[in-house]
This record gives structure tokens, sequence and C-alpha cells, in this order.
């Protein structure tokens, strides 16, 4: 799912006109939800999203493997 | 789906690659399989928490402990995901709740063994979570669209706690003989259950999961796969694995290894692990001592409607 776009109408049959003929009119969607801005709830507060710790352990990154396996490697070849 | 024709051409088109969405028309079998197969992923990631919490106080360091405790939080947000996926096709999630509290439904057999060491942590983190990964990506081409959209989210998580495994792994490796031993008998102790996990070979004929694309790989394919990536990488650190007839056979490109204890596996996934009763008593407990918090969330919604 991703946000495709944003339409002005006056009514939400209407906008869910102008939704198909911008964002299906070559058949790229399989489903599209027409909401009221109204209806959205937005959070932006950067405390909430990026709040300022070190979270790197939730990532990938986080861990910097290739000294250790270099390491562990070696003692292994050393010990066989 | 009323009539024989309609399901047919429903098959047809799972069969061919197509995907279901949640409010498409699905026979009933589908249906039911479908259902069977994310309850049983979502009670999995949601049991499979318990040998990890046991670990957060027992964490050596602050970061393992945020590591530990972040990868916690995520598999129990993957149960979430799965239950929202397994609720649309139709059973509501206290049945489902009610179903694995009472034996009725199954967890992954790995969830039902007790964990020793930090050793365990590790090793759990890292093969275990690879295991996982390896018949996970393959859902992601699951016929069942909702289900496989939610596996890529899962799997780019289960990629970090895989890192984060291996992490553990190499530091106790680099560190004392103890510590070497610690990671030594760990995989002994979870070499059996890991080659148990993906289940005994199916007819690929006969196994409707795989017909109909719910899953889009075999139980022997994806071990082959865990073998080719993950014993390489743990012979390369000087440990052994503990099945003498394990080897890779050149000519055919397979693994050949001793045939796993499937009576064990049968055993333990109907409830008699040696942690199984251990971990569905915490779990009830734990339901009945957050019964407060559902009821005063939900009371004053079901009272309004």
């Amino acid at each position: 799912m991703m946000h495709s776009g944003n339409v002005r109408a006056p009514d939400l049959e209407l906008a869910t006109h102008y939704a198909r003929e911008f964002y299906s009119r070559r058949q790229e969607s399989h489903r599209l939800w027409i909401v009221p801005r109204e209806a959205i709830t937005e959070l932006d507060d950067p405390d909430l999203l990026k709040p300022p710790f070190d979270r790197s352990f939730k990532r990938p990154g986080g861990y910097l493997i290739k000294h250790k396996l270099e390491a562990a490697k070696a003692r292994a070849a050393e010990e066989s | 789906m009323s009539t024989d024709a309609s399901a047919e051409a429903f098959y047809a088109h799972v069969m061919g690659g197509g995907k279901v969405e949640a409010d498409d028309p699905m026979p009933d079998d589908y249906r039911a399989a479908i259902l069977k197969f994310v309850e049983m992923h979502a009670n999995s990631e949601l049991m499979g928490v318990l040998p990890e919490r046991d670990w957060i106080l027992r964490a050596p360091t602050l970061r393992r402990k945020l590591a530990l405790t972040s990868k916690i939080q995520d598999e129990v947000g993957h149960a979430q995901l799965l239950y929202r996926v397994a609720e649309d096709l139709g059973k509501p999630r206290e049945q489902m709740f009610a179903d694995l509290l009472a034996g009725k439904t199954k967890f992954h057999n790995v969830f039902h063994y007790p964990t020793h060491s930090w050793g365990d942590v590790g090793i759990i983190a890292w093969l275990v979570d690879a295991a996982a990964i390896v018949s996970q990506q393959a859902l992601r081409d699951s016929s069942y669209a909702p289900y496989a959209r939610t596996m890529k989210k899962i799997c780019w998580e289960e990629s970090v706690h895989i890192m984060h495994g291996r992490d553990v792994v190499l530091t106790l490796m680099n560190g004392t003989s103890r510590q070497r031993a610690m990671v030594q008998e760990a995989l002994n102790r979870w070499w059996g259950p890991l080659m148990q996990m993906h289940g005994p070979p199916t007819n690929p004929a006969t196994d409707r999961d795989l017909i109909w694309k719910i899953k889009t790989k075999g139980n022997e394919q994806l071990r082959q796969e865990f073998l080719s990536i993950y014993v390489p990488r743990i012979w390369e650190l000087g440990l052994t694995v503990p099945d003498p007839g394990l080897r890779h056979d050149h000519a055919t490109g397979r693994w050949e290894y001793t045939e796993p204890d499937w009576d064990e596996l049968r055993s333990v996934v109907t409830g008699h692990g040696p942690a199984s009763q251990e971990r569905l008593g915490f779990r009830r407990t734990n339901y009945d001592q957050t019964q407060w918090v559902r009821d005063a969330i939900l009371g004053p919604a079901a009272a309004v409607a």
C-alpha cells in the first residue's frame, strides 16, 4: 500500500471518480482507498518518530561483525 | 463460494500464481487452510518470546538488554500483525487465544524447549531465526496477498535478529574457553529441534498448502536452504554440528543428514515438550492477569456498540 496523491472534489463520489482517473487509468492499482482529509490523523512529533537515542541495535547495520568474524575464524584455524 | 465451477476457477487462479485478497470469495477449504497456517505462525511468534523473556534481566550488558528487549517487542508485534491477518479470515482473536491456551492449536516445536545459558540466547536468535526466515522469505510469494505483504516487514525485522544473534555468538566465540563451550553446548541442544523445525518432507502432489501456493517451497527444500547457508557459517567458527551423518554431497548438491526424530517433533508440538505446559501455564496466568486491561479498553467501546 502506498500514498498515491490527493484530489479536490465536492464529495466522496466525485473524489472516487477522480481518484480512479488519476491513479488507476493504466491498471496500476489493485485497490484505491479514498479518505476525506479531515479523517486523517497525523503524527509528526520528532520526539516520538525520531527519538534522539542510539537505537542502532534495531538495524542490521548496528552490528559490526567483520573483525569479530575474522578473529573467530583465525582462532578456529589455529585450534584445528 | 457455492458452485464447484467457481471453486475450480479459484484453484486455477491460485495455482497459476494468482493472488487472493481478504474480501475475495474463496472456497472453504482454502480459507480453512490459510487460517490454520497463519494462526499457527501467529501463535509461534507469541509463544516464541517466552524463552527469550527469561534472559532480559540476565543480559550481560545494557546494550544486549536493549537489543533483546527490542527483539522481543518485534516478535510480539509480528504476532499482532499475523492475528490481524487471521482475524480477517473469520476467526475472532479471542477464540484464537482460547484455543492456544487450551492446547487445541499449535506453535512451532522450537518454542517448547527450555533455555539454559546465554549461549542459548545467541543460538536461538541466530539459528532459530535463520531457519524461520528461510521459510518466511518464501512466504512473501504466498497466494494469500495480505499474508505475503505482512511477511515483507517481518522478514526485514528477522534479519536484524539474526545479526543480533550472530553478534552474540561471535562475541562468545572470541571469549574464554568457558564461553566457547557455552556456544557448543547450546548448539548441541538446539540442533535436533532445528532439524525438525521445517517438518518431515511432504509429497508435493498431495501437500495442499503447496499446491494452493499458501507456501511456495516444500519442507525439505527449506531445510536444504538452511543447511547450505548456515552449516558453513557454523563450521568456520570451529563449532561442531552434533550430527556425524551431516555432509554435503557434491554429486547431488544436497546435504545428507541423520534422519531427524519425527516422533519427538509430533510429541513436542502436541504439547508434550519439556517446556510446553510451563509456557502455556505462563500464558494462561498472564492472560488472566491482563484481563482488566482488555476490560478497560474494550469495555466502553463494546457498550457503545
